[in-house]
Order: C-alpha cells, then structure tokens, then sequence
C-alpha cells in the first residue's frame, strides 16, 4: 500500500538491501594459521599462513581488530604491513603453549612452541580500513 | 649340827616334791635321723633345681632429657597471607617476566631486538602456562655398577593462553625481558 508522501519506506528498504549487500560481498572470509618455535631462548622459525577459505565458515564473529588500509584489499599486504599490530592481537585471541624441557646430564635444553591452530576469520574492506574478527 | 639340819630339810623337801603327782605335759622329741632312699621312676633324677632367687631389679629408666622449649618458626606461627587462590568476588593476577635472546646472526641492532622480544614473550607465555596450568615432569636415571651412567629430567606444558598482557619490556646487552601479566577471574573457569 502506498502511503501519502510517495514510496518512502520502499526507497529505504531497497537503500538497506543494497548497503546490506555491498558489505556482505566485500566481507571475505579467511584461514589463517600463526605458529612460531623458540629453541633455547632464541627464536627458530616463525610461520603465518593465510588463505582465503574455499568453503564458507559457520560462527559468529568475536573480538574484532581494525586495520588501516589505505584502499589495499590485498589481506597478505594489508598483514605484512601491520604485522606487529597483528601479532599482538593474535596472541591476545589465545595461543596454545607446547613446551618441552629436557636436562640430561646436567645440561639444558628447551622448546617452546605458540601456535594459533587454523582458524577462520572474516574480513570486511572498507575504503580507508579493514575489519577482521574471528568466526566461532 | 648345823650341817645335820639343812640337810634334814633338803630331804624333807625332795620327799615333798616326789610325793606330788608330775604333770601330764607332752614332750616333742625331735625325730631321730633316718636314711631315707628315693627311687625316680624315670631313673634320671637330677637334683632338684634350687629355687633361685629372683632379685628385683630396678628398670633403668632412661633420664628425663631436657627438652628446650624453641620458639615456633614465624611461617609455623603466622601462617603467611591468605594463599593465592581463584576466588569468586576476586580477579587473580599472575605477572611473569619472560627472557629471550637475539640469534647470533642478525642483520642490525633492531632486528635482534625483535627477534629476542619475540623468543621473551614465548617464554613469558610459558611462565604463565607453567603456574596456572602446572608441569608434567618425567625422570630418569640409568645406573650400572653402581654408578649414574645417565640422568635425565623431562618437563613439559602444555596450554591454551589468551588475554595476558605485555606489561614491560627491557632489552639489555642482547637480553630482552618481558614482564607480562594474566588476570584470571572465576568466570573463565566456570562450567
């Protein structure tokens, strides 16, 4: 039914629907997996994985972190450049510890590895930023 | 004369006495001593054992030491602050200080700060996980003609860490050093 001042709530909804599906087609959805190994105290390797998922995840997002993109839409670049910021925010969302100490003969040695098992994360590019937040 | 009559008496008193009639008493006499012969049936009678005799010994009794009265050390006395433990209307904080180094191999000064500051917040991590979580410890020692041949110690930890803080950081002479800090709150454990 039309109401008096034109087709108002039509334009509002159709306006919705589209800002809707423009952010849920700019949301990208990605795998991303982060381990590193200190051996004696001093750093032995260090991995970060990224991958865009093949298949859609279940979840709701949680703690989310904003980049600062400069127009970037490339995940990989936007990381790289942000890299200390994201680790931090990695080790905030919970690491899993796997320590191994062994002293034979009265001598030392120790491995210590942090992992953040491959989880998925979704990723909204705006213009000037980028949101991701884990889905669980 | 005088001799005739103490004698007259003596006799008139003697007379006197016999004429009495003596007095019934019952006279004891002892046993003569007879041989007496005893036959043992067994025919190895030995000679009776002597009652010996049983001296009362006093027990010793060990001297009553004298025991000084210490004083109780202060820990026994005063039960140090109310222990650490998770409680509901209180956040427990555990702060650790973490150490790394920087690898030999580093192409400059800031890349070895970030390579150390890493491997300190790995082993602050760990700290953490080792007091909330605990440790497995694993021993053992080989022995062969009586001497330790190997002796090794095992620990391992293993954890999920998440929300600790970096709250200090000092990087000295190729030491880097993280001070970090969890708070726990009983809502995080809570089934």
């Amino acid at each position: 039914m039309r109401s008096r001042d034109g087709n108002r709530t039509f334009s509002l909804r159709l306006c919705s629907v589209i800002l809707f599906n423009s952010l849920a087609l700019n949301a990208s959805e990605f795998l991303i997996s982060y381990s590193y190994t200190v051996k004696d105290a001093t750093l032995y390797n260090e991995t970060l994985n990224i991958s865009k998922a093949m298949k859609k995840c279940s979840g709701t997002p949680q703690k989310s972190f904003i980049f600062d993109t400069n127009g970037e839409k490339d995940l990989k670049k936007i990381i790289s450049k942000n890299n200390e910021n994201f680790i931090n925010y990695i080790h905030k969302l919970g690491l899993h510890i796997n320590h191994n100490d062994a002293t034979q003969n009265y001598q030392q040695s120790s491995s210590t590895t942090l992992t953040l098992k491959t989880t998925c994360f979704k990723v909204d590019f705006n213009d000037n930023f980028a949101k991701i937040s884990p889905l669980k | 004369m005088k001799y005739s009559l103490i004698l007259v008496a003596l006799l008139g008193f003697t007379a006197c006495t016999a004429a009495e009639p003596a007095p019934t008493v019952a006279k004891q006499v002892a046993p003569a001593p007879s041989n007496v012969t005893v036959v043992c049936p067994t025919g190895s009678c030995e000679k009776a054992p002597e009652v010996q005799k049983v001296e009362v010994i006093k027990p010793i009794m060990p001297e009553v030491q004298k025991v000084e009265v210490i004083a109780p050390i202060e820990l026994a006395e005063k039960p140090k602050d109310k222990e650490d433990v998770l409680d509901e209307n209180q956040d427990l904080i555990i702060g650790v200080v973490g150490q790394g180094v920087a690898p030999m191999n580093t192409s400059s000064p800031a890349q070895a700060y970030a390579l150390a500051k890493r491997a300190a917040v790995a082993d602050a991590y760990r700290l953490i996980a080792e007091k909330v979580k605990g440790v497995r410890i694993d021993g053992q020692d080989l022995i062969k003609n009586m001497m330790v041949k190997r002796s090794t110690v095992r620990t391992s930890v293993k954890a999920m860490v998440r929300n600790a803080n970096i709250v200090e950081t000092t990087f000295k002479e190729g030491l880097c050093e993280v001070e970090m800090e969890i708070v726990l709150s009983h809502s995080d454990f809570a089934q």
